[in-house]
């Protein structure tokens, strides 16, 4: 029962008593077993598999091929080399777009899982009406971003809408939250943490589900207080299922498109257009493929570096 | 984060009925006072944080500025159904979305079943490729695709993005469908092997048939994903007839941004059915699967 190519786990345990079928010599029927799964496997597997080549697979290959040449979404054009990239890498809205990416990022990321995993563990106690303010607690991530920008931006574009007025009513001014370069960057920021917390909350909460009650008790009869519990107990031991939740929330950011271009439009003078908005632009408000699937190609590589690290984090929390 | 600190070392729920009742006893007075600033904690936090979808349900109902009725009323949503083509591009929606839901579930779910039970080399290097083409910018794949579907006639198209969207959901559903498949236990195909039933019956008549939790769970997935897309709808889709809600709501406000009420009814049309979805089935919706289905392997 060594090295099965295709087996089910119970076929390579050894406790086969016996496959599918009637085969009546005893030592085939392991073997019949195996073919039949290999052979339906392989059955089972292929929609997926020609469906990943044919709108993934083959995109990423004409992708690559538009990268390398100066066309239009109309024809290939010529042959460029590496010229698209060099250009990307030397105009001064790549980098201003890739800066605006990193905060949207970090702090879509950590902004998130921390009042996802805060949430998580206010409602693993007891309160009265548990139940409900879980499912309420989901909207923000089940409701389209289309129409929670909307509702947004009726709360905060004006000067005239709720939100600056009620500040202008306190003392503090009136923000233009929209108009001003940096407030626009922190009010996206912020709208990002208000559409994924949601997605942190269940992450953390079917972690937090796994951590028994009872190592509290002997903590705290050892004396560690409660953020000595928290730091040195329940983080460590949710801490795989942490690091899968930012690589997540990592490609869910730096992917993201209509959060950012939905609230901003990617302004007030670029400045929370993210590399995605930039590509997008590039290629259907400019029309140069070239660049813009430069760009994309870029993001991909800086993210499948990011999500390779932590991913090596991950191996390391498991073997724990 | 001092709530967090705070809170979770509460008197919980788990234990044996005796260190229960012992710990009951020793902080119930601080307990029950616990137990209701939390809930006044929360009760704050959840208002705050649906004032944006209240404003949605509220302003849909608020009569207009022209109009002459006070108080509660439908008039923004039969404007809105009567002035555009709100239920041409509603229809759309549902069109896209159950066709991507089906589909995606279909394919999904014996691509699950491979990668939960198969221990291969060749399994376990798909599911990598699965999280690589997860990782790649939708946007990459965009613009080939519409070159290519721009000869296929699929631009403008309702069966071009459903193509698109059943593609971008396959990763997380087929993770999501095996991790549902692994805590299916194998003894329940091992039995209906002894009776005679092949490999592919056993999946589709014992392992299928208890999974009703996981193929609900990813059709959801596969429904919010559908109805809420953006981007791929606004690039593919170019003329009103085509239209799905999203692109829809979108053109509508920037064409009529001050009619507020118009503008939220159409925002309530459209976040209904993912609400009223979620609310019936959150209960077999579960993403937490995800991490042990991508670390597993």
């Amino acid at each position: 029962m060594t090295a099965t190519t295709h087996g089910l786990a119970k076929a390579r345990r050894g406790v086969a008593p016996g496959g599918p079928g009637r085969t009546p010599k005893k030592h085939t029927r392991t073997s019949t077993l195996k073919a039949q799964t290999t052979r339906t496997f392989f059955w089972l597997l292929l929609p997926s598999v020609l469906l990943l080549l044919l709108i993934n697979g083959f995109p990423l290959v004409y992708a690559a091929i538009q990268a390398t040449h100066n066309g239009s979404l109309i024809n290939t054009g010529a042959f460029v080399g590496w010229d698209n990239f060099v250009d990307v890498l030397t105009s001064p809205g790549f980098w201003k777009a890739a800066r605006f990416t990193l905060v949207f990022t970090i702090v879509g990321v950590f902004g998130s899982w921390a009042v996802g995993l805060g949430l998580a563990l206010l409602l693993r106690t007891r309160i009265p009406a548990r139940g409900l303010f879980k499912v309420l607690l989901l909207l923000p991530w089940v409701v389209p971003i289309v129409v929670s920008s909307t509702a947004w931006n009726w709360l905060v574009a004006t000067p005239q809408s709720p939100v600056p007025s009620l500040f202008h009513a306190l003392g503090l001014g009136t923000p233009l939250f929209l108009a001003d370069p940096t407030l626009a960057m922190v009010t996206v920021c912020v709208f990002k943490v208000w559409v994924s917390f949601p997605f942190m909350m269940m992450m953390s909460a079917s972690a937090l589900a796994s951590v028994d009650e009872n190592i509290y008790e002997a903590a705290s009869m050892d004396g560690a207080s409660r953020f000595q519990q928290f730091t040195q107990m329940t983080l460590p031991l949710v801490a795989r299922s942490t690091y899968i939740s930012w690589i997540l929330m990592t490609i869910f950011c730096v992917n993201d498109f209509p959060t950012i271009y939905l609230l901003t439009g990617g302004g007030p003078v670029d400045a929370t257009t993210s590399l995605v908005v930039f590509a997008y632009r590039t290629v259907f408000q400019n029309f140069q493929t070239g660049p813009g699937v430069a760009v994309a190609f870029l993001m991909t590589l800086t993210l499948v570096i990011v999500s390779a690290l932590l991913y090596r984090q991950i191996r390391k929390a498991g073997v724990e | 984060m001092s709530t967090v600190v705070h809170t979770h070392t509460a008197p919980a729920s788990g234990g044996s009925a005796a260190t229960a009742a012992r710990k009951s006893r020793m902080v119930s007075e601080a307990g029950m006072r616990g137990r209701w600033w939390r809930f006044a904690a929360i009760l704050l936090i959840t208002a705050v944080v649906l004032v944006p979808i209240g404003v949605v349900a509220v302003l849909a109902f608020t009569p207009g500025t022209t109009s002459t009725t006070t108080g509660p009323t439908f008039e923004n949503f039969t404007n809105v159904f009567s002035e555009t083509l709100a239920s041409t591009w509603l229809g759309n929606s549902l069109v896209v979305t159950l066709a991507t839901v089906v589909v995606s579930v279909s394919v999904a779910a014996p691509a699950g079943y491979v990668l939960s039970r198969g221990r291969s080399r060749a399994v376990s290097s798909y599911s990598l490729l699965l999280f690589v083409m997860q990782s790649l910018p939708i946007i990459t794949s965009v613009v080939p695709l519409f070159i290519l579907f721009a000869k296929l006639g699929l631009v403008d198209n309702l069966l071009g993005i459903t193509i698109v969207y059943v593609a971008s959901t396959m990763a997380v559903a087929t993770w999501m469908m095996a991790a549902y498949f692994d805590s299916i236990p194998i003894s329940l195909e091992e039995a209906s092997w002894i009776d005679g039933c092949s490999v592919l019956g056993s999946f589709t008549k014992v392992v299928l048939r208890n999974s009703l939790p996981g193929v609900l769970s990813t059709a959801i997935f596969a429904f919010l994903l559908a109805w809420n897309d953006y981007l791929v709808a606004i690039v593919f889709l170019r003329s009103d007839l085509t239209f799905t809600l999203p692109i829809g709501v979108q053109s509508f406000f920037q064409q009529n941004a001050t009619d507020w009420g118009s503008v939220m009814a159409l925002a309530v049309v459209m976040m209904l059915p993912p609400v009223i979805v979620f609310a019936a089935l959150n209960k077999y919706f579960s993403v937490g699967g995800i991490g042990g289905s991508l670390a597993g392997r």
